[in-house]
């Protein structure tokens, strides 16, 4: 077990490095003098485009401009937004509370009712209840996540005036203690209701057919046969079984949710990193966009890896080597 | 008698059509004295055991007739009647144990659940106890209790399934195919242990086969199935020695030797006639070499030739006896 | 090849999922030909009518605040929408099917590092790898249908490696080994034309996300400015979202329209491939 985790890890290891590499690589090939896409202005001064050059060394050879760029970012250093006239980690750090707060909070929802609901349909498949789920999550699935944000803003905030549409927190009020707590649920309502309904076709999906092959299978006609309770096996023997691939989706799955919640920040406003990302992507700040790439994908490579550790812990067929 | 079969039929039915998949069969099982059944893929062997079980889902599937079980008619049970039968009185081992157990439990998970089904009170410490005189029994070491089930051959797999069917000491036990998938070895040793074990506990043995030498080895009497229709009935000597029926005859042929002298393979040509047809003559009649105008008119009634052995064969008929040796010799 | 277009007659022909997005699609890729002649008005011209309600005037599905027709900027959007699905998804099929076919074929080095490139893949965020090269890169139409091509083919590349693992072990592989065939005619004529049906039922569910990313990107304001697309659309509309809201409402429902019938396809081929599958979804 315990060298099984240490290969997970330094896979995790090499990967970020290839994101890192990738990365500079980018910014590197980009069409113009990567010292002044960095600078992020139309305009920016000389002695601006002289240090960040020096910094990362790019009137060097590029093994020594990786080896330097390598370098700032271990030291978590991302470079400058020039634009906020901060460092880039200093900007991230600000907006990853919100963004941490919304994501985490809808995709726990999306995988408790999603896989609830795929349970009950896979139980009862071919029944009424499940076709109506079974279209409904269909046509969730087809639809741009932001769009559904939209739609909702159309729906339900002209009837609900009380349901706020934009930010976190109600900027006139200035509420404190339990008051703003409440101030941010109800601020949540509208973008986790979205998130919520465009990760739950995903886990509704895989735990239904989950369940509906494991049902299949020929030792629940065995523990039936023998006389067990249908409620007990599908409690003990069917749940097990079917958790495993839905953990699975849930780290191949983290990825497109990442991006899911960057573009419902987007449409409330949330003040977090997508609205963070969307203004650098305006203002052409590349700095900062490289910067909240890297932040992503190491998260993402961390939780997927997180996430096999759990999925060997839990499954006795992989095996440690 | 423990376990008396009348009249059974079994319908699959589906949206579009319906599959007669057991037709009319009648036999009767002695304790002690273990069946055979064997018939080639889908002439509703497995339909026809599942029945015994009541594993049928009664929405889309008629079944009719008897089965007599200890003096009760199981057809008329109702599910929770039945309950103090299954897998206490009747139990099964199913064709591919491989998938038998869940892979994610334990081994010893499996039997736990199993026992409390009935004893919900007992302890686990009891049941280990239990469960390890049953592995002893299927020359199994108590060390499989605690593994999983990856991590055990074909063999102790079936093995497992066995004991698993074991755990209440059933009167009657079927076997589906429970050795088709193992290798010639492990088959004969696993056979070996089956016929031992009958001397420890009473249990008398449904064996469904594709291979003439499990039943010729391990069973007392035998069934013959083509297309869900009985074709003939009796005890193996009987049957292996003195084939009558045509499709018996074929099949004996059909395989290897079972004495070890050499001797030509004969396939059978022709494939099982449409189950979703309820045919008005004898089933076999397509591929019958001994075929006759009534056979393709009438379904052939059952003959008993003296003793057990039954053969349901126009070529039989108690009236046309001088047409035995007409179609015998052709 | 005929092998393949037999497979996908049959397929057409048992599949009613199948079949009814197969006769959506062609009346789609009808409304991509003929756009000029169906829409009513030129979508790029900015009208006098601003922000009129869907069905007042000729307008039928009302205009934007600049003054262009809804229903016509719709209907030539479908023409963007519709060849950078196909375009990447195509790009992405190719390049995974030759990658993965070689890989699994050939096995040794290549196979492990194709392999660790595709779980690497596969792990990291797509979708803001294609933002940051699209952003740095400029956001042409063919730049959009590059890059989305580009990265999404490790998906494809694992599916068609899978098969060649199989489809080698199968003995008219391996009689045509013994008759000295040489490795790239195997590869070609055996194990692509065996294998890709999966793959080819992989790479029409990538034209519906090929169509959801370009649909994200144009609501990054990461489109083409110079083509009418859904994304954009939405985007402009949203903060009229109050007083006119069709359009975003109308380019939403199409682009939900579009990625449904790539689903059916694609779920369709899958069904029909594997029918197990039948009715999980
Ligand atoms: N659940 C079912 N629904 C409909 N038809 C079925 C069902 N189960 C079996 N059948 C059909 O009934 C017939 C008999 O099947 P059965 O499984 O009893 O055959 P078998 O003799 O056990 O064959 P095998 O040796 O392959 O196990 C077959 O034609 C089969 O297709
Ligand atoms: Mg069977």
């Amino acid at each position: 077990m315990r060298r099984y985790i240490f290969r997970r890890l330094l896979t995790a290891v090499f990967i970020i490095l290839i994101v890192v590499i990738l990365n500079f690589t980018i910014i590197k090939t980009a069409p113009g003098d990567p010292a002044r896409l960095m600078a992020g202005f139309d305009n920016p001064s000389e002695e601006l485009i002289q240090s960040i050059t020096e910094k990362y060394g790019f009137d060097q050879p590029f093994y020594i401009q990786i080896g330097r760029y390598f370098k700032s970012v271990i030291r978590g250093d991302l470079g400058d937004s020039y634009l906020y006239n901060q460092p880039v980690a200093r900007l991230i750090a600000d907006r990853i509370g919100p963004s941490l707060l919304l994501s985490g909070v809808s995709i726990i929802l999306a995988l408790i009712i999603g896989s609830l609901l795929g349970l009950y349909a896979g139980k009862n498949e071919g029944k009424l209840i499940d076709k109506i789920f079974s279209t409904i999550s269909y046509f969730l699935n087809s639809m741009p996540s932001f769009w559904i944000g939209i739609m909702l803003i159309l729906l339900l905030a002209s009837h609900f005036k009380w349901l706020p549409t934009q930010g976190m927190v109600n900027v006139r009020a200035n509420y404190t203690g339990f008051r703003r707590v409440l101030d941010i649920a109800t601020h949540m309502i509208l973008p986790v209701i979205t998130l919520v309904s465009v990760q739950i076709p995903t886990y509704f999906r895989i735990t239904k057919s989950a369940v509906m092959q494991v049902m299949a299978e020929d030792f629940i006609t065995t523990l039936r046969v023998a006389g067990m309770k249908e409620g007990a096996i599908f409690r003990k023997y069917v749940f097990k079984n079917a958790v495993l691939p839905i953990i699975n989706v849930f780290s191949i799955n983290l990825a497109y949710v990442v991006a899911g919640s960057m573009l419902v920040e987007i449409v409330f406003s949330w003040p977090g990193i997508g609205v963070l990302m969307y203004r650098s992507i305006m203002m052409r700040d590349y700095n900062v966009l490289m910067g909240v790439y890297l932040l992503i994908s190491v998260s993402v490579v961390i939780v997927t890896i997180l996430m096999d550790l759990v999925n060997a812990a839990l499954d006795p067929r992989i095996r440690y080597e | 008698m423990l376990l008396d079969i009348r009249d059974l039929n079994i319908v699959y039915r589906m949206r579009n059509k319906a599959i007669y998949a057991v037709n009319n069969v009648n036999f009767s099982l002695e304790k002690g004295k273990s069946l055979g059944i064997i018939g080639e893929s889908g002439s509703g062997k497995s339909t026809l055991a599942m029945a015994i079980l009541k594993m049928h889902n009664l929405k889309n599937t008629e079944v009719t007739g008897q089965i007599i079980f200890e003096g009760r008619d199981l057809l008329a049970l109702d599910e929770k009647q039945f309950k103090e039968y299954r897998w206490t009185r009747i139990a099964a081992v199913f064709q591919k144990s491989m998938n038998n157990l869940s892979p994610v439990h334990k081994i010893g998970t499996h039997f736990e659940d199993i026992y409390r089904v009935h004893e919900p009170d007992i302890s686990s410490s009891e049941i280990r106890e239990r469960v390890y005189a049953l592995f002893h029994m299927v020359n199994l070491s108590p060390r499989v209790y605690t593994c999983y089930p990856h991590e055990l051959s074909g063999g102790m797999l079936q093995r497992v399934s066995i004991a698993l069917s074991l755990i209440f000491h059933p009167t009657l036990l079927i076997m589906d195919e429970s050795t088709t998938a193992l290798d010639v070895i492990t088959q004969g040793q696993i056979l070996e242990e089956i016929k031992e074990l009958e001397k420890v506990v009473d249990v008398t043995r449904i064996m469904i086969t594709h291979d003439l030498f499990v039943v010729a080895t391990a069973c007392q009497q035998i069934l013959v199935l083509y297309a869900g229709d009985m074709m003939e009935y009796g005890d193996v000597r009987d049957v292996l020695n003195h084939p009558m029926h045509p499709y018996t005859k074929a099949l004996i042929a059909s395989f290897p030797s079972l004495r070890g002298e050499k001797r030509e393979v004969h396939s059978i040509p022709g494939t099982l006639p449409d189950l979703s047809v309820k045919t008005r003559g004898c089933a076999f009649y397509d591929r019958c070499r001994a075929h006759r105008e009534i056979c393709r008119q009438e379904k052939p009634v059952v003959c008993q030739t003296g003793g057990l052995h039954t053969v349901c064969c126009h070529l039989y008929g108690k009236i046309r006896e001088t047409d035995v040796k007409e179609g015998v010799n052709r | 090849m005929s092998s393949i277009f037999s497979r996908l007659i049959s397929a057409l022909s048992i599949n009613r999922r199948l079949r009814s997005g197969c006769i959506l699609l062609l009346c789609v890729v009808l409304v991509v030909i003929f756009a000029g002649a169906i829409a009513p008005y030129d979508p790029y011209k900015l009208g006098d009518d601003l922000m009129v309600r869907p069905g007042v005037g000729n307008h039928f599905l009302g205009t934007t605040a600049m003054g262009q027709d809804v229903f016509s900027m719709i209907i030539y959007g479908s023409r963007t929408s519709l060849s950078i699905g196909i375009v990447s998804a195509l790009i992405s099929g190719v390049i995974g099917t030759l990658i993965g076919a070689a890989a699994g074929y050939f096995r040794g080095k290549f196979d492990i590092v194709i392999s660790e490139i595709i779980n690497i893949f596969l792990m990291i965020p797509t979708f803001f790898l294609i933002l940051i090269i699209v952003a740095l890169f400029g956001s042409s139409m063919l730049n959009v249908m590059l890059v989305i091509g580009l990265t999404s083919w490790p998906s494809n590349a694992r599916m068609m490696r899978v098969q060649a693992l199989s489809i080698k072990e199968r003995t008219f592989v391996k009689s045509a080994v013994a008759m000295g065939e040489s490795g790239w005619r195997i590869l070609f004529k055996y194990i692509i034309p065996n294998g890709i049906f999966p793959v080819v039922a992989n790479t029409t569910m990538g034209v519906a996300s090929a169509i959801l990313t370009e649909a994200s990107l144009s609501f990054l304001g990461l489109g083409d400015p110079n083509v009418v697309s859904w994304g954009q659309m939405i985007f402009d509309g949203k903060q009229y979202i109050t007083s006119a809201w069709w359009i975003s409402t109308f380019a939403g429902l199409a682009i939900m329209f579009i990625v449904i019938i790539f689903y059916m396809i694609g779920d369709g081929l899958n069904e029909a491939l594997n029918p197990k599958l039948r009715r999980i979804r």
